[in-house]
């Protein structure tokens, strides 16, 4: 496991922690769960551009390059559809949907590491 | 709050009073969409009022949310397995599939109002629910023709359990918003 799933871990952990803990107070989404959604997105843009500077730089991914480029885009979208969701209805129960973000996004930069290494 | 349901109430009686078929009564049904969603924000889910059609909203939405990434990501798993190792256990990869489009089904059916996207669900999560206890069962008993590499094997360990658990509320949620009787 390298630095960025670390940081996905702590800020995708965070994110689920500071959303379902709103949903749980029956918040509707707010400023503070929309902008820890967002950066999550901010984390996973990171392992984007640093894994694209890696690969340019001529470092080898040791799974295959499609998977592990499916992975990191759909894990991308995950935070700006779930957004959307919230937005369109503004409920308690979208928290709960924000909150399955940092986790997806956890588990997914796990396997997108065991992809890379 | 009141006029929500009122809309609510006018709205099943659309469905139920029109016996043309079940496309219309999905038309009928979704031009209620956006009424429904409105009602829920003043916490209908806690009362759940069996009678109106809000499977789509409050926690249904976390309900298709969670269907939605197991969708994704069992059709793109099953995807995988086939296109670049089918012959190796061909059993198991059409089973990758199958749970794949049953997670489709259910989510597609879970967003839509109306009575015959209720009775695919219901069948979509039945279907769920016996898949992952029957393909669960198998892989421990018969680990040799199932490799551990399906969504449903090993009761979904390799996902949290939550395979398992998901057509449970499924069924529950399902329920507690049934439609109203028919009635002519």
């Amino acid at each position: 496991m390298d630095a960025y799933f670390y940081i996905i871990l702590v800020v995708g952990l965070l994110s689920s922690i500071i959303c379902a803990a709103a949903g749980i107070l029956k918040k509707a989404p707010n400023d503070t769960t929309i902008l820890s959604v967002a950066a999550v997105e901010l984390a996973l843009l990171v392992y984007l551009v640093g894994s694209v500077v890696r690969v340019a730089s001529g470092e080898q991914i040791a799974g295959e390059l499609w998977e592990f480029w499916g992975y990191l885009a759909t894990a991308l979208l995950l935070p700006i559809g779930a957004v959307y969701w919230a937005i369109l209805e503004r409920t308690r129960w979208s928290n709960f949907v924000l909150a399955a973000v940092g986790v997806t996004a956890l588990v997914m930069a796990a396997r997108m590491n065991q992809i890379w290494y | 709050m009141e006029e929500a349901e009122n809309v609510n109430a006018k709205s099943s009686q659309d469905g139920t009073s029109n016996p043309a078929g079940s496309a219309s009564g999905i038309t009928g049904a979704a031009d209620a969409g956006p009424a429904a969603a409105g009602s829920t924000e003043t916490g209908a889910a806690e009362t759940a009022p069996p009678a109106t059609d809000t499977r789509n909203t409050g926690p249904g939405r976390l309900l298709i949310a969670v269907y939605a990434v197991f969708a994704i990501s069992a059709t793109a798993r099953a995807g995988y397995q086939i296109l670049t190792k089918f012959s190796e256990a061909p059993l198991a990869y059409l089973l990758s599939a199958f749970a794949a489009a049953v997670y489709v089904v259910a989510t597609v059916s879970l967003a839509k109002p109306g009575r015959t996207a209720f009775k695919v669900s219901v069948a979509a999560v039945l279907v769920e629910l016996v898949g992952v206890l029957v393909v669960g069962a198998l892989s421990v008993f018969d680990s040799v023709n199932f490799p551990h590499e399906t969504v449903w094997s090993l009761f979904g360990r390799g996902y949290g359990f939550i395979p398992l658990l998901l057509p449970i509320l499924g069924l529950i949620w399902l329920y507690r918003r049934r439609p109203a009787p028919r009635h002519h």
